[in-house]
């Protein structure tokens, strides 16, 4: 039996670029990773590293679990597809097997097989032609999905879905006809030679019931042509497209688990990150750039979009909170915060050796007390001064003797520059701060502040000194007893998670046993992993005062839904943000404060 | 605070008062350059409401451990002096605190970065 028919030549074009340019993209990805990162897949590629890839492949890839957990008929509808997708090419080898023995078969064998089988009239296995019926019917069903999506995509509780590029538009349109086109010429298969399940069978009955015999011969050859045209363009669209995605995911998850990461700066590991994205637009709807501001260009979706096709804008790269709320919901699981970052730095790092000449005469404060404890102010607590003072209470009502690395002032963290992609001079400020710390002999160094925090922990080398958050300090104060603050049990307060705190640090509890010892807590509708941005990170220079303004209010709408009289938040940024979106019978407080108040 | 004399140039007086007074400038606006004012202007708008309050050089991080002169900086840019500018701009560290002082709302760390573009960067 010849698997050949001159209508499968579109396919077979289209499968054959497919593989090329997989074999082009992956290769050269794979090339150019930097060594360590594939001595690390050496390290641990014979690990169970490789079967916990192959388990998450079939989770993420094909049942799409994360999907689920955000939107459900959205897991459907990416679950029909691709796992639906999946089980018409295994079972559809299965049945060609069933057929013709165990035995090598052409591609287009198995994929045009109903063809093959009808034209060589192999008989009929029932069974394998309900199995198929189903599985083309459950494709069908996300299809429909998918056609509803674009139309309506209220309909599938997403408030926004992604506008797409002309690749996309073409290969999303293909998507859409080859099922439909397949189901047409299956049935016009089984009308002219009989045979096929309730799907198939059922309409090829009907066609040959109402459809004269010769119309039906004459639309045979051309269906299945327009069916392989569709596969062939699709497979050719592709890799230009967010279709790519597909085949992106898969080295994708078997690099994360071989420990690979983004950093700093763009490695070709990147590549596989942004590709993967399929641009599925989960990522618009917890964007608070769309909500409070209207703004619809700037989110992950199209961020990436934009520097995998070499269109990135400042003004898009740099409108962005870098809040997390995006990466928190991402199925795919891409570290969008640490692309956005790493494109800053390409675009914006200026190496330049003379900058910060100035430091080496900044004065340093020295530990003469030999305290072991160091408190960093920062730039924020400085412009808070209650913050400061409160934290000054709580050290004298520990007796603990500390030291104040910048009581007067000092040199940045280096986090502002980071965030903006100056990264060479933010390392400045590192090493500069490094060593200050390093000289003061102190074991543990506590800081108000979330952004400082964030840096102290990703990117200074202090081994053998415990960085802590004041929430987290003052916690073991609590729970040493060598705090007391008076409680009040008809006080309630609500608390705002920073961005860089939460989602940056992965501290929640702290802050939130803290507030307990003074008071009542209510959470707000938003909060802990998905809290909202106070509006004023220092990641986005673009908005202007008015729009920070806009997105404060409605945090603090979200904030003093709860009833709470007080904003209880800890990050001297999110406390000033928020004080401007409050009206006046509304207080916002840092942890630190509500303690001293009470002691 | 560590204090300093708050004269960006040079010291006037040969006693220490605490504080210092600018030395006189002479701008000759017909012979400065405005063009590239001009263009940061039309990128950044909102400059043009600078009050020249000085609240962002009196809680400059920066400018707490140098000379550096943010509302002085701008203000010259604005007026078509360009020298050294980008030196100065260096100091910076984009902190922030800057933005959050500012009584007209100005996106100071934008114009920060704006400035070093156009006056030096790459
Ligand atoms: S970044 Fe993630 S959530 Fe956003 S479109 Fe891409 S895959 Fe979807
Ligand atoms: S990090 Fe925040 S601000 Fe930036 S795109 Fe994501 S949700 Fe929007
Ligand atoms: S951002 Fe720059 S100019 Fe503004 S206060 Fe900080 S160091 Fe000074
Ligand atoms: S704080 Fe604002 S208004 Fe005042 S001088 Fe600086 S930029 Fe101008």
């Amino acid at each position: 039996m010849r698997f050949f028919a001159p209508f499968c030549i579109p396919f077979i074009i289209g499968t054959a670029f497919l593989f090329a340019a997989l074999a082009v993209k992956w290769g050269s990805w794979l090339y150019h990773l930097p060594r360590a990162d594939k001595k690390l897949i050496g390290r641990n590629f014979f690990t169970l590293a490789t079967p916990k890839a192959i388990w998450e492949v079939i989770r993420e890839s094909l049942l799409h679990a994360r999907i689920w957990r955000v939107n459900s008929l959205l897991g459907y509808m990416h679950t029909s597809l691709a796992f639906g997708w999946f089980l018409l090419i295994l079972v559809g080898w299965i049945e060609t097997t069933a057929y013709v023995g165990l035995r090598w078969v052409p591609l287009q064998g198995h994929v045009f097989f109903k063809y093959f089988a009808a034209s060589a009239h192999l008989g009929h296995k029932p069974v394998f032609d309900f199995l198929m019926d189903l599985l083309l019917l459950f494709v069908l069903s996300g299809v429909a999905w998918a056609v509803a999506k674009r139309i309506v995509h209220r309909f599938m509780g997403m408030r926004r879905t992604t506008r797409h590029i002309v690749w996309d538009k073409l290969a999303l349109s293909v998507l859409w006809f080859i099922f439909p086109i397949r189901l047409i010429a299956e049935s016009i298969t089984c009308a002219v030679h009989g045979g096929g399940g309730f799907l198939t069978g059922s309409i090829g009955t009907w066609l040959a019931g109402w459809v004269p015999r010769s119309t039906l011969y004459a639309l045979y050859e051309p269906a299945w042509w327009v069916y392989s045209i569709c596969l062939g363009l699709f497979f050719i669209a592709m890799p230009f497209s967010r279709y790519m995605h597909i085949f992106t995911e898969i080295p994708l998850i078997f690099l994360r688990q071989y420990k690979l990461r983004s950093g700093k700066k763009i490695t070709s590991y990147d590549n596989f990150q942004v590709e993967a994205c399929s641009r599925c637009g989960i990522c618009i709807d917890p964007c608070q750039i769309q909500t409070d501001l209207g703004v619809n260009d700037i989110q992950s979706t199209y961020f990436l979009r934009d520097r995998r096709y070499h269109r990135l804008e400042l003004s898009v790269l740099n409108n962005c909170f870098m809040c997390g709320r995006c990466e928190q919901v991402c199925p795919v699981g891409i570290n969008l915060n640490t692309l956005r970052q790493n494109s800053r730095d390409k675009m914006r790092n200026v190496p330049n050796e003379k900058r910060y000449e100035y430091f080496t005469s900044v004065p340093v404060e020295k530990n003469s007390a030999q305290s072991k404890i160091g408190y960093f102010t920062g730039c924020m607590t400085h412009l808070t001064p209650g913050m400061k003072q409160a934290m000054e209470r709580i050290f004298t009502a520990t007796g603990e003797s500390v030291w104040w690395a910048d009581r007067e002032g000092g040199v940045c963290c280096g986090r502002p520059l980071l965030l903006s992609g100056e990264t060479d001079s933010a390392r400045k400020m590192i090493d500069f701060n490094t060593r200050l710390i390093r000289e003061s002999g102190i074991t543990t160094l506590v800081t108000s502040c979330a952004i400082c925090l964030k840096v102290f922990r990703d990117e200074y080398h202090l081994t053998g000194v415990e960085l802590l958050h004041h929430s987290e300090y003052i916690e073991r104060l609590l729970v040493k007893g060598s705090l007391k603050p008076a409680r009040a049990n008809d006080e309630s307060f609500t608390y705002h998670d920073p961005c860089e705190l939460g989602r940056g640090c992965g501290i929640y509890d702290a802050p939130r046993a803290v507030i307990a010892s003074v008071g009542v807590l209510v959470e707000p509708e938003q909060t802990r992993e998905m809290s909202l941005c106070c509006g004023s990170s220092l990641a986005n220079t673009v908005i202007d005062d008015g729009q920070q303004l806009r997105v404060s209010r409605s945090a603090v709408d979200t904030l003093t839904a709860t009833g709470a009289k007080t904003i209880v938040t800890a990050c001297p940024l999110c406390k000033k943000a928020l004080a401007r979106g409050t009206s006046h019978n509304i207080r916002v407080k840092d942890l630190a404060e509500i303690v001293a108040e009470r002691l | 605070m560590r204090r300093r004399h708050t004269s960006n140039r040079n010291s006037v007086a040969a006693i220490d008062w605490g504080y210092g007074i600018n030395k006189a400038r002479v701008i000759n606006a017909d012979v400065n350059d405005l063009r590239m004012s001009e263009a940061i202007l039309r990128e950044m708008p909102e400059l043009q409401t600078c009050i020249g309050c000085g609240g962002c050089t009196a809680t400059c991080t920066a400018g707490a451990l140098t000379d550096f002169n943010f509302r002085m900086l701008h203000t010259l840019v604005r007026r078509g002096e360009y020298e050294g500018m980008y030196e100065q701009l260096n100091k910076c560290m984009l902190c922030g605190k800057c933005r959050l002082v500012c009584p007209r709302g100005i996106n100071t760390r934008a114009l920060v970065m704006l400035l070093k573009r156009k006056l030096g960067d790459n």
